[in-house]
């Protein structure tokens, strides 16, 4: 924190010790040497000696702000490589940040990526004693919760193998197991759920849930959307080690997805018609009641408006084509098709609209894609984009909510 | 951060614990006979070294050292040596035989390098002692009232051991050609310090580099309370105090580069 935040009241400036946050992050900043040869080394050695900064380095995490309160549960998202491990391993106590403030009030439990520090020549039970010194505990607490801890990660035999004979979902499950015994106040997992099967996700879930309703704080790092936003209230995305977005989890990852399905279609930007041919003037999307809008809730009702030139005064055809961000389909229709005949507002320029009822598309963004063609529907001529978000939350899956009912079951 | 620190001193004990039992272990994991090897090794060296030395280039034992064989001679200043360089060579190789643990877990890494110091010497002291006790049941004149003089002296050894092995540590961690550096400067100094031959033979333009080289002094020393009895000398005195510097800046060292240890492995 640099003295003008203090100065200006920045509300962390205070609250420092406050009840119940349990992380505190303030301008975080991680630099990684950049070493190629040996002079670097020897240049980065002096340098982190004398305490001074000025080596080669790439920034991994740049300021990074970030609060966490007693049970609390916080997703992390971002891409590979963006510095989410890098920003769990500075709150694990593991990597010491480049700048930048850190306050961890409690124990913390760190399952980062596979397996964390077992040793593969020694058997799971010899392993756990290790596993459980270095996460505080003295020999006679672990002996006293081995069998817990055997019986969480249920491997049968195998916990008398070397790990090295182990699965990596056996170790995750070993490693879970030791985390979760020990009631850690904050407990961090990078990438864990992805590994284990099915069975074993459900029970480490179960265990999670009860967890965060014990008052357990949360950090999860994952790149399922659907664990991120049953488990975690909020969310924190992280992206070229900064914090592009934090707030509430469905709203991030959300965004997170919207952002992946635009980068994934970012390849057939419209082409905008030239010279004095059938156009478009302007198109827009407006509620009910005629205000412009972009955002939508689902179940709302959505009207499409446009207007087009058209140079031989004759009424042009409109095709609308909503698709999902991602580029994937979901409706279109022309105007030809409906026998609809556009509004002749002025010379050469017609109006059309489309009332969408009661908007069935589940929460996304989406955009629309209006194309004017010639009187006769054969030739396109204009295409015009516009982008909407239908807001809301929902654990349906695809792409409408299809009208459907739920009833007693018949039976054979 | 708070979380490791506000938890204290007796639960990175247990760690210590577990990480020199580990030590121990790591020597004969994944092998039949390992720890068995790890005594019998210092048992060939001494074997050979003694043929050679003894019968070949025909040193013999000085006459302050009435009686004594040249076997047992050797043996009271080899295994202290055997205990340091073996010792400061784990703690050198400590951080990254351990890379997986640090990249993961939060935890002080001085221990790593303080397991492979204190596995290293007791696996060395088992076997000291048992050669000791098979030496004097042959009839050597071993002072058993100096044992606990010896044992008080390989104190300082180790803690210069320590020292050096932690400084050693962070800069392999930081530079990686240590390693290779160090096993040509351990043998140097091998032979550079009187454990093969006694130090009247170093020749008297030389004594001054014996005087303050702390290996030399401590096979001097340690074959004078096993094979002469006695106690400490006034020199003992200084050499532990600079034992004990040498500890800590290499502590400090080591402490002001293991936070950046994850940077480089």
């Amino acid at each position: 924190m640099t003295l003008a935040d203090v100065a200006a009241g920045a509300p962390g400036a205070l609250s420092a010790t406050r009840e119940g946050d349990l992380i505190r992050l303030r301008g975080v900043s991680k630099d990684y040497p950049r070493i190629s040869t040996g002079t670097d080394r020897l240049r980065t050695m002096a340098a982190l000696l004398f305490r001074r900064r000025d080596i080669p380095h790439f920034r991994v995490l740049d300021d990074v702000d970030l609060d966490v309160r007693r049970g609390e549960s916080l997703g992390v998202v971002g891409e590979n490589g963006a510095g989410k491990s890098t920003l769990l391993k500075i709150i694990a106590g593991v990597v010491r940040p480049s700048a930048g403030e850190v306050r961890v009030a409690g124990r913390v439990g760190a399952l980062l990526e596979l397996g964390s520090g077992f040793h593969p020549e020694y058997t799971g039970r010899e392993n756990i004693f290790l596993s459980s010194a270095l996460m505080g505990l003295s020999r006679r607490e672990t002996q006293e919760k081995l069998g817990e801890i055997v019986a969480f990660a249920d491997i049968g035999e195998h916990i008398d193998e070397p790990i090295k004979h182990y699965s990596s979902g056996m170790t995750v499950r070993l490693g879970f197991a030791v985390a979760s015994v020990l009631q850690p106040d904050v407990l961090i997992t990078d990438e864990v759920l992805a590994v284990g099967d099915e069975s074993f996700q459900k029970k480490c879930i179960a265990w999670l849930e009860a967890y965060l309703r014990d008052g357990g704080t949360l950090l999860l790092c994952s790149h399922s959307m659907y664990h991120v936003q049953t488990l975690c209230r909020h969310a924190v995305w992280i992206h070229q080690g900064k914090v592009r977005m934090a707030g509430a989890s469905s709203d991030v990852t959300r965004e997170y997805l919207t952002y992946h399905e635009e980068k994934r279609a970012r390849a057939s930007p419209a082409a905008r018609a030239k010279g004095d041919l059938t156009r478009i003037v302007e198109t827009w999307i407006e509620r009910e009641d005629g205000e412009r809008a972009s955002i939508f809730r689902q179940g709302e009702a959505l009207v499409l408006q446009a207007l087009a030139y058209e140079p031989d005064d004759r009424p042009p055809v409109l095709l609308f084509g909503i698709v999902r961000a991602d580029g994937t389909p979901v409706y279109g229709s022309h105007s030809h098709e409906a026998g609809y005949t556009p509004r002749r507002l002025a010379e050469r320029e017609f109006a059309f609209a489309v009332r969408f009822e009661a908007l069935a598309l589940l929460p996304g963004k989406y955009h629309v894609r209006v194309h004017s063609l010639d009187p006769e529907g054969l030739r396109l001529f204009d295409t015009v984009e516009l982008s909407f978000v239908v807001a809301g939350e929902t654990r349906d899956y695809g792409l409408v909510e299809l009208p459907h009912s739920w009833l007693p079951g018949r039976g054979r | 951060m708070s979380s490791a620190v506000s938890a204290g001193v007796p639960r990175w004990g247990w760690l210590l614990a577990s990480f020199t039992r580990r030590e121990l272990t790591d020597r004969y994991a994944g092998s039949f006979s390992g720890l068995a090897w790890t005594l019998l090794h210092p048992l060939a060296q001494l074997a050979i070294y003694a043929y050679v030395f003894n019968r070949i280039f025909r040193i013999g034992v000085p006459a302050d050292y009435p009686g004594v064989r040249y076997l047992t001679f050797m043996a009271a200043a080899l295994w202290p040596w055997i205990m340091f360089s073996e010792g400061l060579q784990r703690a050198m190789g400590s951080i990254a035989a351990n890379a997986g643990l640090i990249r993961k877990v939060a935890f002080p890494h001085r221990l790593l390098v303080f397991a492979a110091i204190l596995g290293t010497a007791a696996v060395h002291c088992v076997g000291f002692l048992a050669v000791l006790v098979v030496l004097r049941i042959a009839g050597e004149p071993i002072h058993l009232s100096g044992m606990p003089y010896a044992a008080a002296l390989l104190v300082p050894y180790l803690l210069l051991a320590a020292g050096v092995g932690a400084f050693l540590a962070a800069l392999q961690t930081l530079l990686r050609d240590v390693e290779h550096v160090m096993q040509v400067v351990l043998q140097v100094l091998f032979y550079a310090s009187p454990i093969l031959y006694p130090a009247s033979l170093i020749p008297a333009s030389l004594h001054g580099w014996v005087e303050i080289n702390p290996l030399a002094w401590f096979s001097e020393r340690l074959r004078t309370v096993l094979l002469h009895g006695g106690g400490f000398v006034a020199g003992d005195l200084g050499m532990t105090l600079a034992c004990v510097a040498v500890f800590f800046a290499g502590l400090w060292f080591f402490e002001r580069l293991s936070p950046h240890f994850e940077d480089f492995l």
